[in-house]
């Protein structure tokens, strides 16, 4: 816990994310400048609520009337952005507070991470006795796509399940930015900068009962309030799965995180300790987290570690089996019955196994008929592993067809097949069939959905 | 005296829990700890090792002595009485010759402990998270292999299961290669003493327990440090 701070409970952030009216205090007319990209996006998003651009020195920005201050407003307002320098901003929160702002989003920088903690004091100061709830400051914003609310860059508009809340404005965007490129979309992202009120764990307990959210994707460089993320952790680890990768695990990390966001960080350990004690869990990187969140947003844990591996591809099946054995899940031969039954099944080039090599002529279909034949006689197979390693058509709605008729987890892979796949990948993502571009990502979401112990 | 009593003491005297001082805070919250005596005297040695039973080993009590064997404090395999009462003498007179000044309140009494496997664990306080109990194989293994795990207070029966569980070395405790498997029910006791106490007694700030003795038979603790 940081000085002077007292655990408290967790914020009522509705009225952050759900504000039904925002003001861009900054905003500007230059196309140079960030007040002028935050209003753009906020506006292309098609925000619906009313947007009041402030800037005292223009009738009108993007098409929207200006006002000099927020006074001049003369509406309620929800929220605020903040783009102004630094040193005004506490004169914008208190200015905030006497007009009964709910929350500000404070993307300015200047303050604790420059060594200016006076800067910031005074704006925590103004405001606690405004009532006003602050994002950052030194941040890259919000955006909640149920309410079309994007108070950051880049624009992305596609809603998903996946929430993001980053101590790294910069992983933020990345993750928002691939999960919109892959079709899976966003519930919501915060990059928390100096996080000088609203912190990571406000806000995993909104996402948490948010409904649109599917899983949680952190990324932290040390924690704000321990005993609050304990009491949040306990309600929501049982909810929703959250992942959490923490930047700084060995000593130069923990130094370099030290002084990028001031973060007090105690033992690697007892961090995953305390993770694993409310059923977070821990990823090593970004890729990790991305993966992990996406593979648990679109699939339920299920207990067991029993894996069967299709492909296409001989090569990428044998790299998949590899790294599903390291990482403790089994890759169990077939039965008898298993093997009989595919035989009758399958073409006789087929090489039956575990993996089950469908060699690189195999239409879509062929996965599915065989997926089918197995959930007959292999019933002890927990989780199935679909490798299409060529340009394979339709995929996506055998994938569909698999899961419609088969009450087993399933992740995907595709791998070098060109232009077929990047129709396919993105289809599949979107459809929440969690497809990854490599076996060893499959591979690591496979794990993350397979808890290992049998009830 | 209570634990909250022994803790004020040395509190007021400006130091850390003595040996046997430890031993009684840890046993008030059911950890496992050898029988011992303090013996002020040669002739009381004799006595209360007799009352031990043989072999003991004895150690120098003393508030000014970092390092017990560095400076002649630990006299191990006593075997009689007299041996006892000469034991007495010889730690008094190297602790007196290597640590000058040293206040010597006495000589511990044990029983010399044999078999089994040594652990360690611990209690330290996280600046976030609080009271964290540690666990792991002692010896090399936390020296060289740092095979160690942690787990947040309140850790209850069924996380210090796991706790012990989670370490690389588990199978050893087990019972590997047909050994008899240790009592992990005692050893569960120490980790859940030490997360009650760490709650209970803010003043600690860290406890080292190195080496626990597991064994078929239950877990002792061979030696405790409590830092206030």
């Amino acid at each position: 816990m940081e000085a002077g701070k007292t655990s408290d409970k967790p914020r009522d952030l509705d009225l952050l994310f759900n504000a039904r009216s925002v003001a861009v205090v900054g905003a500007s007319a230059n196309p140079e400048k960030l007040g002028y990209e935050i209003l753009n996006n906020l506006i292309n998003m098609g925000y619906s609520g009313p947007i009041y651009p402030i800037n005292p020195k223009a009738d009108e920005i993007l098409g929207l009337k200006a006002y000099p201050s927020l006074s001049d407003v003369g509406q309620p307002i929800d929220l605020i952005g903040v783009i102004v320098p630094g040193k005004f901003a506490p004169g914008v929160i208190e200015e905030a507070g006497k007009l009964g702002v709910k929350n500000a989003v404070v993307i300015s920088g200047g303050f604790r991470e420059i060594g200016n903690d006076e800067l910031e004091a005074a704006m925590v100061a103004a405001a606690e006795a405004g009532g006003v709830g602050i994002i950052g400051p030194n941040c890259q914003g919000i955006n909640y796509p149920a309410n079309k609310l994007c108070l950051s860059w880049p624009l992305i508009k596609r809603k998903g399940g996946l929430a993001l809340i980053c101590q790294s404005g910069t992983i933020a965007a990345a993750l928002g930015d691939r999960a919109d490129k892959e079709g899976i979309g966003i519930a919501g992202l915060v990059a928390l900068g100096n996080r000088c009120d609203i912190d990571e764990s406000d806000l995993i307990e909104f996402f948490g009962a948010d409904p649109n959210t599917d899983a949680i994707a952190v990324y932290l460089e040390g924690i704000r309030d321990g005993e609050k993320f304990m009491e949040v952790g306990k309600r929501v680890g049982k909810l929703k799965p959250v992942l959490v990768l923490k930047g700084g695990r060995t000593e130069r990390g923990r130094k370099a995180a030290e002084s990028h966001t001031k973060s007090i960080a105690g033992r690697g350990e007892i961090f995953d300790a305390a993770l694993r004690k409310v059923g977070f869990e821990k990823v090593e990187s970004i890729d990790e987290l991305y993966d992990c969140a996406k593979a648990l947003s679109a699939e339920k844990k299920r207990p067991g570690k029993r894996v069967q591996v299709l492909t296409s591809s001989g090569g990428s099946g044998i790299v998949a089996v590899d790294i599903l054995e390291e990482l403790g899940l089994d890759v169990a031969p077939l039965s008898e019955a298993g093997r009989k039954r595919l035989a009758e099944t399958l073409p006789s080039h087929c090489v039956i196994g575990n993996p089950l090599d469908l060699t690189g002529d195999t239409p879509a279909e062929r996965y599915q008929e065989a997926v089918l034949a197995l959930a007959e006689t292999e019933p002890g197979i927990d989780l199935y592993l679909l490798i299409f390693g060529d340009p394979i058509p339709r995929a996506t709605e055998n994938c569909r067809e698999i899961k419609a008729a088969v009450d087993r987890p399933l992740v995907a892979c595709y791998i070098g097949g060109g232009e077929v796949e990047e129709v396919e990948f993105k289809k599949m993502n979107s459809l929440k069939i969690p497809t990854f571009p490599t076996p060893e990502r499959a591979a690591r979401a496979a794990r993350s959905i397979l808890t290992g112990r049998k009830e | 005296m209570n634990p909250q009593e022994l803790l004020a003491r040395a509190k007021e005297e400006g130091r850390s829990l003595l040996e046997p001082e430890a031993y009684a805070v840890l046993a008030a919250y059911g950890i496992p700890v050898l029988d011992y005596r303090l013996a002020t005297s040669p002739e009381e040695a004799s006595r209360m090792a007799e009352e031990i039973g043989f072999p003991a080993a004895m150690k120098v009590v003393s508030p000014d002595v970092i390092h017990k064997s560095d400076s002649g404090g630990v006299k191990l395999g006593i075997g009689s009485p007299a041996a006892a009462a000469e034991a007495f003498a010889e730690i008094n007179d190297a602790v007196a010759e290597s640590v000058e000044d040293a206040r010597i309140e006495g000589v511990l009494i044990v029983p010399m402990a044999a078999g089994g496997i040594e652990v360690i664990a611990g209690m330290v306080r996280d600046p976030q998270f609080g009271p964290a109990v540690m666990f792991g194989l002692g010896g090399i293994f936390v020296e060289i292999l740092k095979d160690v795990a942690f787990e947040i207070a309140p850790v209850s029966r069924e996380e210090a299961g796991r706790l012990i569980k989670s370490i690389k070395g588990y199978p050893l405790l087990a019972g590997a290669r047909g050994s008899k498997p240790c009592d992990l029910e005692s050893l569960g006791s120490v980790i859940t003493g030490l997360s009650r106490l760490a709650l209970e007694l803010d003043e600690v700030k860290e406890i080292d327990l190195n080496p626990v003795l597991a064994s078929p038979d239950g877990a002792r603790v061979l030696d405790a440090r409590i830092l206030l």
